[in-house]
């Protein structure tokens, strides 16, 4: 048995090893985030960025390996404990909006908030304003597949931010954006975080994005890369 | 060599598909064979034989449409794979086809066999005048007979499925389409019509003499009116199965509903249009049976048994077709799921959200079904 993590970091990890049916994608991982800070993990594609957010995010259980959340232990709850921390701490935006197709935008970004037990005119007013922060308000009333890509990414991204989640992973959230758009909707993401308290964990394999950060870890095939700011620094020039 | 090497990938449910299938196929050709055989004994009654095949015939058929149209979302890799193999949508679409009315000619070439083996003085005295036994048989008849089966089923599947242009692995948004002003409309005048050529068929100083259709299976003979009647009603209350679905889930999701209403009533109305046929069809094939089971019970009537093996096999086809159609819009509704769990929906809530809305659809089904035999009045 190990000793409980440091108290200043809201989420750390040890040593994470995980595999997809054989192949291994995270070879021993280890980290800490702190309380409202912005991380950025870069790395190219397949060098492990989803996996981990996938298993911080409690949405993967590790092979090996540990995940605290606030001092508590996340690689022992069982599914339904994870859930639960998903529920009431997680948000989470994919590379994909993944919206519910037959809710409306404004009821898939108050979801989250009724499934956490809010009531439905709270959920529903929380929700509208975030909307509206994320320039989307005008598409309230319509569903997923009336609207485009960018659009959807939008209400993905209202929709994590919705509850206020002490912790939001944003896994390659800006990969069916346009460019002037990536930096705009990272830069609310960014700005709610901050204004909010938030920590923000970003997976991105764009280094101009990556800038946003407060900190950044850089991932290759599975491994923390040692220097992660020389990594990034020569990856963008 | 295709369909062999999809056969070694068969799963379980595949398996049963096919095997429902083959043994449809079977049933149809008994029956179209023993209207060959009666036909060359020469008893006579022939057309009405024929005709008494065309229920089962259609229920292959719908059963083919439905499992073709769920194979796109059911076995995504299957299309990837033979788009990537550089197969355009003509071939894919004959692909599955293809193996439908393999099964089928399976099925039919094995009742072709036992009809042959049963010709070859087997079959006892009783069976003689089904299987015309001592007539020569012509050799193209019961080729010609079986070939319906393959190409019904095939065609309808050839028909029924549907693939968009879009690059292979990526599905589109799915889309939530409302019924159109007309579609809503259309029913009314239909069931309307159908009342009141009832009404005129049981209207006061109708005699005995109009009932000139004699009914199989044991049911007593009735008057045009009334059956082309009650098959309008039948038809507009199935008609109004896929709305009546849609509108269930519109009351379901009314007034600040939590989130178990949301998802369920909001779920029923987006797939009212594509569960509403299956459930429309499985409907009013059992209001059918009803009736018939309510005049059987009544006269104290034996059932015949090749009504039952008829009815049994029609009934099959619309539940597996109806199973069919349930397992595709699982298979469209994995990224919706799969979002749902992202944010932490408890397991317990999606269990509730799919009982409420089989709940709702059931109390539809039983208003469209109940309708529809209370409105039957042939017996």
């Amino acid at each position: 048995m190990s000793a409980a993590p440091p108290d200043n970091d809201v989420l750390w990890a040890r040593g994470i090893v995980k595999s997809h049916h054989g192949t291994p994608a995270l070879r021993g991982v280890s980290l800490g985030v702190r309380e409202g800070e912005m991380l950025a993990v870069t790395g190219p594609r397949g060098s492990g960025k989803s996996t981990l957010l996938g298993c911080l995010s409690a949405q993967l259980p590790v092979d090996e390996g540990e995940v605290w959340f606030h001092s508590a232990p996340v690689h022992t709850l069982g599914r339904a404990g994870r859930e639960k921390l998903r529920r009431e701490r997680f948000g989470y935006v994919g590379p994909e909006p993944h919206l519910v197709p037959e809710l409306t935008a404004r009821e898939n970004v108050a979801l989250p908030l009724l499934l956490a037990g809010a009531g439905h005119r709270a959920a529903h007013r929380a929700a509208g304003e975030w909307l509206e922060r994320l320039d989307v308000a005008d598409c309230a009333k319509l569903r997923p597949a009336d609207l485009q890509q960018d659009r959807r990414q939008r209400i993905a991204v209202a929709r994590a931010l919705a509850a206020e989640p002490p912790v939001v992973f944003a896994d390659d959230p800006t990969a069916p954006l346009h460019r002037d758009a990536r930096e705009q909707v990272l830069r609310i993401l960014a700005s709610a975080a901050r204004s909010h308290g938030l920590t923000l964990v970003l997976a991105t394999h764009d280094p101009a994005l990556a800038r946003f950060a407060d900190r950044t870890v850089h991932l290759v095939d599975g491994r923390i890369a040692p220097e992660p700011a020389a990594a990034v620094a020569a990856a963008g020039n | 060599m295709y369909y062999l090497g999809l056969a070694r990938g068969y799963r379980a449910l595949d398996l049963a598909r096919w095997l429902l299938t083959a043994t449809a196929a079977a049933v149809v050709a008994a029956f179209l064979l023993r209207t060959l055989g009666r036909a060359l004994h020469g008893t006579g009654g022939d057309l009405e034989r024929l005709l008494w095949c065309l229920p089962p015939l259609a229920a292959v058929a719908w059963f083919a449409a439905v499992t073709a149209r769920a194979v796109p979302a059911q076995h995504p890799e299957r299309i990837t794979g033979l788009t990537a193999a550089g197969a355009g949508p003509t071939r894919i679409r004959l692909l599955v086809a293809g193996e439908i009315a393999l099964a089928c000619a399976l099925g039919s070439a094995f009742t072709l066999l036992l009809f042959l083996i049963l010709r070859n003085d087997i079959a006892g005295p009783a069976l003689a005048p089904d299987i015309g036994m001592g007539v020569p048989l012509p050799a193209v008849a019961p080729v010609a007979l079986l070939a319906v089966l393959p190409l019904v089923a095939g065609v309808s599947a050839a028909c029924a499925i549907r693939l968009p242009e879009r690059l292979p692995g990526r599905p589109a948004e799915p889309a939530v389409r409302r019924y159109g002003a007309l579609r809503l409309l259309l029913p009314a005048p239909v069931l309307l019509a159908g009342l009141g050529l009832e009404l005129y068929g049981l209207r006061p100083d109708a005699t005995d003499a109009e009932r000139t259709l004699a009914l199989p299976g044991g049911l007593p003979a009735t008057s045009p009116a009334l059956l082309i009647g009650w098959g309008l009603t039948a038809l507009a209350l199935a008609l109004w199965t896929g709305p009546l679905l849609a509108l269930a889930g519109r009351l379901l999701a009314l007034r600040s509903p939590a989130p178990l209403r949301l998802l369920a009533g909001r779920g029923l109305t987006a797939q009212a249009r594509r569960l509403g046929a299956p459930l429309a069809v499985l409907t009013t094939v059992v209001a059918l049976m009803l009736v018939a089971w309510r005049h059987w019970a009544r006269t104290g009537t034996d059932v015949p048994a090749l009504t039952l093996v008829e009815g049994t096999l029609v009934l099959a086809c619309a539940l597996a077709a109806l199973a069919a159609r349930l397992h595709e819009l699982r298979a469209d509704r994995r990224p919706a799921l799969d979002a749902l769990d992202r944010l932490g929906t408890p397991p317990g809530l999606l269990t509730g959200t799919a009982a409420l809305r089989a709940l709702a659809a059931g109390t539809v089904l039983l208003l469209t079904g109940g309708l529809t035999v209370l409105l039957c009045p042939l017996l």
